[in-house]
């Protein structure tokens, strides 16, 4: 017969298989312990109370770990305990996986903490004086299956820290990567200082969050403009600046995107306390041409037709070869790019929203400086994107600007005259792109400009307040911005022979947030016609996307199978591109 | 002569609405009527094209606007030059003009509205398509002893292609035989001269302009 196993709280009972551990035998149940160590008894973080059923003895470790963490003898490993017999246990509340959830607002999706970076205290063995073995041998004696770094630098650096004179507790601390690599080890106990960064490596803006590995926590976030704005406001002029040339243009933009991040990860560090040598991770959520601009790859193949990437899929790198202010010794992942202009903070983007298991027909939209758009129908992915500019961003536009303190994100016409909220309610110092989609809207609304987009007041301009207006050459650009946007969303649907009534839902990612009104960006044609219930608002989907990434290495590996098999769509190619986007530029609902 | 006056004005009425069917419907009158088709080119679509032209410079018209009155105007044209004389399709005729979107760039539809915009305005408009091969371009001028060649470009990189293809021109010592004007959203009269280009046009319209200039300056026919 076998054996039961009664789980506390809640008393629910499984059956086991006779000599299963009780970690898989709870795993299988649904019960997600917290198997930092990948069931190796190194960590200590499954312990389960055996309330009744027999209770082996501790091994060594066990005994340690016991010790350690002040349990009382009743405590074991899930890991290593084998059911023989029924069993009744608890299992504390520290021992689960904890589960952190990606989004702060809008839709819910949550991942398990599961880091690559992995830390481990333990205490190095003494060497005999007959056959001692080596330092390096010792210190990975309890990984036999890592590998120590290749790098002669680290190799270094880990044989100095390791050196046992230094600290005669012989107390050290193992930094292992994906549980294969070995990269570094450290004096003393830090597993309580284990750090990664989720970046998103937008065109225009750069986010960053530094994120506690030991809980998933965002301890700190930075955000700024790139620091290769110098070089031109969209993907093209970017490109342009390297084409040709990696050594030397390309070079001066990489070296501009480093050093615009670092600027914000030196802040953090300055707010957080949190020393760069506990940073062994950085998990980056750029389109495609950042990412190759990043990493300083040549970017000629994405520079003319038909614009093809030089990589999608990288291994983590390291992070010395990137520059990035984190511990030199630790990793650099990058999301993978799909295809061609859409890159890794679309595939990002969708992890972040988990859409590869929603079931339903989707919409995802990333307005950036690209627009891109990914149509899922009947579990397939196309994605696309389209040439928006950056006229959402607020650039282009006479009187635009990000949204920033000062920012009119929201208006209003109340008896003729504008009401507006500003970020922050600073003083209007500008317009960004949820304030121009209101003003267009309400302008169509009362007749201020006609639905081919013409301003009808003699001055050709709408006067929003002080020095703030649209005017024509405004509105053209956001009729150029939204029709492109329109028209990718159009060409996918008619693509796979669907109409928006078979859609399930619209995620909006990008600067947007929740401050897009529903009616007005419907009312301009921005977004399709759609139950706004089925309009989710997700915010920066990159970085939310590059967190979950770094929180969970499992979603790294779904995320790369899914960016291999999405499909891929140039719009400009398809046979009624120019009907389509001429139509679409006109103000109005979708018919 | 009232009645004269009146189609001709409906004729530039159907290019400033775009309207298609009208602006063929009134060519046929023409034809069956008989009446001077110089005549209905010159104070009739072209007039049209010409009131297009400035309803677009006071931002009144947009891009479909742009393409519709091009597209009824094209039309109007397809079915009048064959009855024309042909010594009055040689004078209606402001030049043969090659056009394409140039190596390595997709994007077509500023190339499209250019090319329906010359051929609006009586140029003779051979369309190459997109992602056309500097060589072919080259070629086909050639074989059509073509006075223009019009290279768009909507990309920064892109770009760089109308500077290759100047310079094959020169290479093949074609350079004089050709005026090369070029456009396209990245492109600005600074680049246009440093590449050695005859003339800029910042939108369709202005191409046509810059083309007029072309010929007006003697260059050709």
């Amino acid at each position: 017969m076998s054996p039961m196993v009664k789980i506390l709280p809640g008393g629910t009972a499984i059956e086991a298989r006779r000599g299963e551990t009780l970690s898989d035998a709870l795993e299988a149940a649904g019960f997600h312990l917290s198997l930092y160590c990948g069931r190796r008894g190194l960590c200590g973080k499954c312990f389960v109370e055996i309330v009744r059923g027999p209770i082996p003895e501790p091994t060594d470790a066990e005994r340690a770990l016991l010790q350690r963490r002040k349990l009382p003898h009743r405590f074991r490993l899930a890991c290593g305990y084998r059911i023989e017999a029924d069993t009744v246990l608890r299992l504390p509340p520290e021992s689960m996986l904890p589960e952190m959830p990606v989004f702060t607002r809008g839709i819910i999706r949550s991942v398990g903490l599961a880091p690559a970076v992995k830390k481990f205290s333990y205490v190095l063995s003494e060497p005999g004086l007959n056959s001692p073995p080596a330092l390096l041998d010792l210190a990975k004696e309890r990984f036999p299956e890592a590998r120590l770094p290749e790098s002669v630098e680290a190799l270094r650096r880990m044989a100095a820290e390791a050196r046992l004179p230094d600290h005669p507790d012989r107390e050290v601390t193992a930094v292992l990567y994906n549980d294969r690599f070995l990269l570094a080890v450290e004096k003393g106990d830090t597993t309580g200082r284990n750090y990664g960064l989720a970046v998103d490596l937008g065109t225009t803006t750069v986010v960053v969050e530094i994120v506690d590995l030991n809980t998933g926590v965002v301890i700190g976030t930075e955000a700024g403009i790139n620091g290769q704005a110098k070089f031109g406001a969209d993907v093209i002029s970017r490109i342009a600046a390297a084409y040709g040339d990696p050594e030397r243009t390309g070079a001066a933009l990489r070296t501009a995107v480093v050093d615009g991040l670092n600027q914000l990860i030196e802040a953090l560090y300055q707010r957080t306390g949190i020393r760069p040598d506990s940073v062994y991770e950085a998990v980056i959520a750029g389109n495609t041409a950042m990412n190759h601009l990043f990493l300083g790859l040549p970017v000629d193949t994405l520079a003319v037709a038909p614009f093809y990437a030089a990589f999608s899929i990288l291994p983590a790198v390291p992070a010395e070869d990137t520059g990035l202010r984190v511990n030199p010794r630790g990793r650099v992942y990058i999301a993978p790019n799909i295809k061609s202009y859409v890159g890794g903070d679309i595939s990002a983007g969708l992890s972040a929203i988990d859409l590869e298991h929603r079931s339903g027909n989707f919409v995802f939209i990333d307005l950036g400086t690209n627009g891109e758009i990914v149509l899922k129908k009947a579990g397939k992915m196309v994605a696309t994107s389209t040439a928006a500019g950056p006229a959402f961003e607020g650039m282009t536009i006479s009187r635009g600007m990000l949204a920033l303190p000062g920012a009119i994100y929201r208006a209003n016409l109340k008896d003729g005259s504008w009401v507006v909220r500003t970020i922050a309610a600073a003083p209007a110092r500008g317009i960004c792109g949820t304030g121009l989609i209101d003003i267009v809207a309400l302008s169509l609304k009362h007749g201020r400009i006609t639905p081919r987009g013409h301003i009808l007041d003699p001055d050709k301009k709408i006067i929003i307040g002080d020095g703030l207006f649209l005017d024509q050459k405004d509105i053209r650009e956001i009729q150029l911005a939204a029709a492109a946007v329109k028209t990718g969303i159009r060409m996918l649907l008619a693509g796979r022979g669907m109409a928006v009534a078979d859609l399930d839902g619209v995620f909006v990612a990008g600067a947007f947030g929740n401050y897009l009104n529903i009616r007005n960006a419907t009312a301009i044609g921005l977004l399709p016609r759609i139950d706004p219930a089925k309009i989710f608002f997700v915010g920066n989907a990159s970085l939310a996307g590059a967190r979950a990434l770094l929180l969970n290495l499992r979603e790294r590996i779904r995320c790369e199978r899914l960016a291999g098999r999405i499909a891929h769509v140039s719009l400009a190619m398809g046979e009624d591109f120019q009907k389509t986007f001429i139509e679409a530029l006109n103000f109005e609902a979708w018919s | 002569m009232d009645n004269r006056n009146e189609i001709l004005a409906l004729m530039a009425e159907a290019v400033v609405e775009g309207n298609r069917d009208k602006a063929v419907s009134l060519a046929r009158r023409a034809l069956a009527e008989r009446l001077d088709l110089h005549l209905v080119i010159e104070n009739g679509y072209v007039a049209g094209i010409q009131k297009v032209g400035e309803l677009w410079e006071k931002g009144e018209y947009f891009l479909p606007e742009l393409m519709a009155s091009a597209e009824a105007m094209k039309a109007a044209m397809t079915l009048l030059r064959p009855s024309l004389e042909s010594s009055q399709a040689e004078l209606s005729s402001k030049g043969k003009v090659v056009i394409g979107t140039i190596e390595g760039d997709i994007h077509d539809i500023g190339k499209n509205l250019v090319a329906s915009m010359l051929s609006a305005n009586g140029f003779d408009v051979i369309d190459l398509g997109a992602d056309v091969k500097l060589g072919i371009f080259i070629e086909r001028a050639v074989a059509a002893k073509a006075d223009f060649i019009c290279l768009s470009a909507l990309l920064t990189t892109t770009m760089l292609n109308q500077r290759r293809l100047i310079a094959m021109l020169n290479d093949r010592g074609l350079r004089d035989r050709f005026k090369v004007l070029v456009g396209g959203a990245p492109v600005t009269r600074q680049w246009a001269s440093d590449i050695g280009a005859d003339g800029y046009g910042e939108n369709a319209l202005a191409a046509v302009k810059a083309a007029k200039e072309l010929i007006a300056r003697g260059a050709k026919p």
